[in-house]
């Protein structure tokens, strides 16, 4: 049995497909064996895991306040200007 | 001007247009609709993005009509049944009559090859150093920054950045949606990425963040 063995460029060009779980077991166990003895590649791994956190972050938590008050600014507009006419 | 019937019939359960109508009618059905309504906003909100996939303008504008739309006919919402799901359907009505559409318009693939993600990694020969130096920074950026990075992908992109990473949808459940091939799916992940790494960057740059020199 050849067990392939990824280089640098092809363990980070999988980078997404391993933080999205979308490898066949080979490649993660080639990559994972690749990223304990490279720190190179392990600071990417973290690094577009860590990018990953902060946008699921992102996604969730900020705007709707904002929302909120375009949507309060605009109902309060509605019947006192419009319905007069 | 014009008055819509929906807008004529609310106006008058507002009690706007009536003799005895006083302006706290109104004004008691707005406040009314503000106590209950609006602390729904962050759920409905989350819903449009999923509906818009991830697009924050298309959320935006579905969820502000949305509510407008429920001002309106707030007096056809029956007091102690479920508001959550009485505004989902305005919701869901609203994006059908709305977005739809505009998707089934939008033309789909064609930029996109296998071999563009790829270009990437001749720039990925960076030292740890610089790479470590780019963590540092990311942890210096807010939320805020990087919604404001996603805003700035074109939509393709956006999309699928979205489902794949804040809705965790694979790559075959993403491609279906999309109706684009899975190739195109990973291409435009990886892209996307790359350019939210970039303009991070710029933002953290112009923000002057740095790494060895940690402000207190
Ligand atoms: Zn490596």
């Amino acid at each position: 049995m050849t067990e392939k063995v990824m280089n640098c460029e092809e363990t980070k060009r999988h980078v997404h497909e391993y933080l999205q779980k979308e490898l066949s077991e080979a490649e993660l166990e080639s990559i994972t064996t690749h990223i304990a003895n490279c720190d190179h590649c392990e600071w990417e791994y973290d690094f577009e895991a860590a990018l990953n956190r902060t946008i699921q972050m992102s996604c969730t938590e900020t705007p709707a306040e904002e929302i909120a008050e375009k949507i309060l600014e605009r109902i309060r507009s509605i019947d006192l200007n419009d319905i007069q006419h | 001007m014009t008055i819509t019937l929906g807008f004529y019939d609310s106006a008058i359960d507002f009690g706007l247009m009536t003799e005895e109508a006083t302006p706290l009618d109104a004004e008691a059905k707005r406040i009314q609709f503000e106590e209950q309504a609006m602390p729904l906003a962050p759920y409905l909100y989350s819903a449009a993005l999923k509906n818009t996939r991830g697009n924050y303008y298309d959320a935006e504008d579905l969820v502000q009509e949305t509510f407008i739309k429920a001002f309106k006919a707030w007096h056809q919402f029956e007091q102690g049944t479920e508001l959550k799901s009485w505004l989902s359907t305005i919701l869901r009505n609203t994006y059908i009559n709305k977005f739809n559409k505009k998707k089934k318009d939008k033309a789909v693939g064609g930029l996109d090859d296998l071999e563009d993600w790829q270009l990437g990694s001749a720039e990925s020969m960076s030292a740890v150093k610089e790479l470590s130096a780019e963590v540092e920074s990311l942890k210096a950026l807010s939320s805020k920054e990087v919604n404001a990075a996603m805003r700035a992908l074109s939509p393709e992109f956006r999309s699928v950045v979205f489902m794949a990473i804040v809705e965790q949808l694979s790559y075959a459940e993403i491609a279906e949606q999309l109706e684009v091939p899975i190739g195109t799916v990973m291409s435009r992940l990886h892209r996307g990425k790359a350019k939210l790494r970039k303009l991070l960057a710029e933002f953290a740059k112009s923000e002057g963040y740095n790494v060895e020199g940690e402000e207190s």
